[in-house]
């Protein structure tokens, strides 16, 4: 019910970017990209029907969104999440002085949390404002 | 049942990534001043048209922030506002400037050094290690008509095109067909260099998959190897020596080669470093054949603001006025360096949502002290702001001018009027800078 030793990669999908132009705040965008994508072989693992919420963790961060086999594997020990709010959450920020965070190659782990609560944009953004 | 009176307008530029196809037909429902019906778009191009139209969370007044609250206010009013917060800032940062048009930039440029805040574009966190290449080692780069006329090798590294710049493929560098590339596809021989088996990996003749952030070594192996170095290894970042020794042969004997690189390989662990071994590879397959590369550009306008950024003050992004005189030095001018030392004490935020597309810890501080947007939608960063202007969209709703992704400078076109009071991004920087003078007495 978890996986370690992931490596996490973010970056533009169509319907993200889709998502995105008809409403930021929508439950389309959450659809989206609130979601994470695993290699066809590393969900078997995790022993769950896609559409599970998962928690990723990195370093940096941890964020909850649903689980989904990629349609762009095979991508062993690789998840992906599309480029938004729940991804930024678990991106690494340090740029290495060039200005451009490291939004891509982080180390990962995934637990299963079937009854785990996936927010949406704005709740999402909102728990850095109170915090 | 009521017949719609419709205005159709063709060639209409689409503003959302750096391709700007500029073929859409937008038929606008002269009634209701809404679009009904776009021919030609991609599917994010044409759900930004849409978009465009009067809905829950379009903004059409300007709104100020109370007690957690917005209320809508008079344009005075939020001028007001807006420049007493900037006016009082020791270290206002002015960000965004990507997806709108190159006039408002150029007022962006002007605000910033009136304020003697920071200016930066959204370059800052996606090719902003490339332009730090580009001035260390150049740019052997062309225009998007070369490509599709001319190149018969086409490369994507960290580049996934099917899902970034839908239209690219069909427009420029696959599947189109060109003076010399006669037959399209068939005339062209594409590889795509990514971690994943993107689905442009999936149309490709040949796809590499590489070790995350791996991209540098598997760079200079390639470099190596075109100079007819032996590497005595199995494997380089993962790729098989037999599948680079492939591609290299493919480079080498090519007639006109490009690579498009994307945020594969400015996003991942060395940066700027991949893009400088990626341009020094193109400079060293020149010596062999036709070599050129391209980096695919996402905001429509991002090329124009750091254009009109560089010829305002001689630099792309990451600009600092502080002094009286523009510094520039990415790391330090940075918005997301800026933001993780928490130095900054007040934002004006145009066309862009960093609450969205910065990591959550640089977001906290973003939001610790007063925010501006000057923004179309509900966004993230929007909804947390403490003044909202209610802008018209550039390319949809007003004219002006953006750069392509290789740099040709196009003019948008307005299809409709925009909703309620939404004014130029242009307007408001304009009136805010008319504002902020008038209340410093200059």
């Amino acid at each position: 019910m978890s996986l370690n030793n992931l490596i996490l990669l973010t970056g533009r999908t169509i319907n993200q970017g889709v998502a995105l132009e008809g409403g930021k705040t929508t439950k389309e965008n959450v659809r989206a990209a609130a979601i994470c994508t695993f290699d066809k072989e590393d969900f078997k693992k995790l022993d769950c029907l896609v559409g599970t919420p998962v928690k990723v963790i990195t370093d940096y961060g941890e964020v909850m969104v649903y689980s989904t086999i990629s349609e762009e594997g095979p991508h062993k020990g690789i998840i992906f999440i599309p480029l938004g709010p729940w991804a930024n959450q678990v991106v690494n920020p340090d740029t290495q002085s060039c200005g451009t965070p490291t939004y891509k190659g982080m180390k990962a782990k995934v637990e299963v949390v079937k009854n785990g609560n996936v927010l949406d944009a704005l709740d999402l953004i909102k728990t850095l404002k109170v915090a | 049942m009521v017949e719609r009176k419709l205005r159709t307008i063709s060639d209409v530029i689409c503003p959302f990534c750096g391709t700007l196809c500029d073929d859409l037909e937008v038929d606008v429902d002269i009634k209701e001043e809404t679009i009904v019906e776009i021919r030609n778009g991609c599917q994010i191009g044409t759900k930004k048209f849409f978009s465009s139209n009067p809905s829950g969370h379009r903004y059409t007044k300007p709104r100020i922030k109370e007690n957690d609250s917005f209320k809508e206010v008079s344009w005075d009013e939020a001028f007001d506002k807006a420049a007493e917060i900037l006016i009082s800032a020791k270290r206002p940062l002015l960000y965004g400037f990507s997806s709108t048009e190159c006039e408002a930039q150029s007022k962006g440029v002007e605000l910033a050094e009136l304020l003697g805040g920071i200016l930066d574009n959204t370059a800052s966190v996606c090719h902003g290690p490339s332009l730090l290449a580009i001035q260390d080692v150049g740019a052997p780069m062309a225009t998007l008509g070369d490509f599709k006329n001319r190149a018969d090798l086409v490369i994507f590294w960290g580049s996934n095109p099917v899902h970034a710049h839908p239209r690219h493929l069909g427009r420029y560098s696959e599947f189109v067909r060109g003076y010399f590339r006669k037959d399209g596809r068939n005339d062209r021989f594409i590889v795509v260099v990514d971690p994943r088996n993107t689905h442009t990996a999936q149309i490709a003749d040949l796809f590499i998959q590489i070790k995350p952030s791996e991209d540098y070594e598997l760079l200079n192996a390639i470099r190596a190897m075109v100079r007819g170095v032996e590497l005595d290894e199995k494997e380089i970042s993962g790729v098989p020596m037999e599948k680079i020794k492939e591609l290299v042969n493919i480079l080498k004997t090519c007639n006109f080669g490009v690579i498009f690189f994307g945020m594969g390989l400015t996003q991942s662990l060395a940066h700027h470093r991949n893009i400088d071994a990626a341009i020094s590879l193109v400079r060293e397959l020149n010596d062999h054949t036709k070599f050129l590369l391209m980096p695919m550009r996402g905001h429509y306008n991002v090329t124009g603001a750091n254009i009109v950024f560089a010829w305002n003050t001689g630099y792309a992004y990451s600009i600092d006025f502080s002094k009286g005189y523009p510094r520039y030095n990415p790391g330090e001018f940075s918005s997301v360096d800026l933001l993780m030392r928490d130095e900054i004490d007040a934002s004006l935020i145009v066309a862009s949502d960093p609450a969205s597309n910065f990591p959550a810890a640089s977001v906290k501080n973003l939001f610790k002290h007063p925010l501006i947007s000057i923004e179309p939608h509900e966004t993230p960063t929007s909804a947390n702001a403490d003044i909202n202007f209610p802008a018209a969209i550039a390319g949809i709703e007003c004219e002006g001018t953006a750069y392509r992704m290789d740099s040709v400078p196009i003019r948008l076109r307005k299809v409709k009027d925009a909703p309620g009071k939404c004014l130029s991004d242009k307007e408001i920087l304009e009136k805010l800078i008319e504002k902020i003078k008038e209340k410093k007495g200059e």
